[in-house]
């Protein structure tokens, strides 16, 4: 199988760097959102048309799931980051059912870069929210001999993020085209059906994990436990 | 299915710009409309809460309102009927005065009215036994009875009470000098009678008197003697009258 298959296709090169096809969609992709963003950002009034109502529900809907996961303070520094991730990776999906157009996220690179999104995110927001300390407290612990294994699952769950949206993707394109050359012509129609199944799915589990280790990130550990038990005693007895 | 980290770089890229471009123009505004929306709803919230605690207040004030009055009310209609009570009871006693003031009224009148009436009857009695008896007497009337009573009234001059004397004797002295007296009979009087009137004339006015006799049928029997202002009854028509008189006083 060769690159067009399984990876992106360079359209142009620049010098010693390649444009996929899968940039040019995802630079499309990010048109479109931009666009749709201004405009909406310029249509926006207190009593909300009816795609104002959608856009609203579907930001609550996001801000409801990240508050079931992480805590109340931390929904709203969370929710663009996450948000963009279920928005980009639901459209990038859904490109691949556009006639000409290669869903971005059939290229390992696209997914192995928002893996490493959320793998720098997972860093930032345990940083910014807990210290730096503190967050580096939460790979000693419970004892240090588990650091190698933290690591190691840092970066085995970083790679299954990547591999698992690729493969699912390049699977479910490459069972159409195989059902299209040997049954052919609008055979896999049901199975582009299921591919929008599929890219809504694969959208929410990748969007639910960055999710999970982000909030793993922001978990107290045992002694931020003490601590806030010290101090809730001081503040009890003073 | 290999790894270029040319489009790694500018996919990461894409997304940092998708999720600024996103941030700022998308969920920025998204958020603020929803905050304010949801501060518009507890600020409604509150302010539902704050009147309806304020109805409440005014419903509990309108009940406690409603609640004076009645017992205003009540007392309003208590003191009502017990000045209907007063009203009937003092209405009912002046009426009942005034029913017997009514009844002896009536009673008065009824008595008068009878009274009146057996006054009228007594009156019409005497009448018709004036009437009765003045036939009577008239068809009774004769020279001899009045004969008799001429002698009989000698026989009371002779008898005469002290203070009819004394009168008699007064009006006897002022009369004038050669007046006479003037004596009237229902008949003539024969000169004996004559003689025997004026002697017992003279004996009770104790002097000699003159008479002027004269005949007046309209007494019926009997005679009137006049002396000077004393007059003296002895005849039926007098005798009549007089009984008519306290028949109609009585």
């Amino acid at each position: 199988m060769s690159d067009g298959v399984l990876g992106a296709s360079v359209v142009w090169q620049i010098g010693p760097f390649g444009i996929t096809d899968a940039v040019i969609t995802t630079w499309g992709i990010v048109a479109g959102f931009a666009v749709a963003a201004l405009l909406a950002s310029r249509c926006w009034r207190p009593e909300p048309a009816r795609w104002q109502t959608a856009a609203e529900a579907v930001v609550a809907a996001i801000e409801a799931a990240i508050a079931d996961v992480v805590p109340r303070a931390a929904v709203r520094r969370l929710l663009p980051f996450v948000a963009t991730l279920w928005l980009f990776i639901l459209v990038a999906n859904l490109a691949g059912l556009v006639p000409c157009l290669q869903a971005p996220t059939r290229d390992l690179s696209t997914t192995a870069a928002l893996a490493l999104l959320v793998f720098g995110s997972t860093h930032w927001f345990g940083i910014r929210i807990r210290g730096i300390r503190g967050h580096l407290r939460h790979y000693i612990e419970p004892s240090i001999l588990l650091l190698p294994f933290h690591v190691i699952g840092e970066i085995s769950r970083t790679l299954a993020l990547a591999i698992r949206l690729f493969g699912n993707m390049v699977s479910l394109e490459m069972a159409a085209m195989l059902l299209l050359l040997i049954a052919g012509f609008l055979v896999p129609v049901p199975l582009l059906m299921l591919h929008v199944i599929e890219a809504v799915v694969q959208a929410y589990i990748f969007g639910m994990l960055a999710l999970i280790y982000i909030a793993s990130a922001l978990e107290p550990t045992e002694r931020d436990a003490e601590s806030a038990a010290a101090s809730q005693t001081n503040e009890e007895k003073s | 299915m290999s790894l270029d980290w040319t489009t790694l770089a500018l996919e990461m890229l894409n997304f940092l710009v998708l999720l600024w471009i996103l941030k700022r123009f998308f969920y920025a505004p998204v958020l603020a409309a929803l905050d304010a929306r949801q501060q518009r709803l507890r600020d409604q919230a509150t302010r539902a809460t704050r009147t309806q605690a304020e109805a409440a207040q005014l419903k509990t004030r309108y009940e406690e309102r409603l609640a004076d009055w009645q017992r205003e009310r009540e007392e309003a209609r208590r003191q009502l009927e017990q000045e209907l009570v007063q009203l009937r009871t003092s209405g009912m006693a002046a009426l009942e005065a005034s029913l017997a003031d009514e009844e002896a009224a009536v009673r008065a009148r009824a008595a008068a009215g009878a009274a009146s009436h057996e006054a009228a009857l007594l009156r019409e009695a005497a009448e018709q036994a004036y009437g009765s008896a003045a036939a009577m007497l008239r068809r009774l009337a004769s020279p001899q009875l009045t004969l008799c009573i001429a002698a009989m009234f000698c026989e009371d001059l002779a008898a005469l009470p002290d203070a009819e004397q004394a009168a008699l004797r007064k009006a006897a002295a002022d009369l004038a000098a050669g007046a006479a007296v003037e004596v009237s009979s229902a008949h003539a009087l024969d000169a004996a009678a004559r003689d025997r009137l004026m002697a017992a004339l003279a004996q009770a006015a104790a002097r000699p008197l003159t008479a002027a006799f004269r005949e007046t049928p309209e007494l019926v029997a009997g005679l009137r003697v006049a002396v000077g202002e004393c007059l003296l009854h002895a005849n039926l028509a007098d005798e009549l009258a007089f009984f008519k008189s306290r028949g109609a006083h009585a």
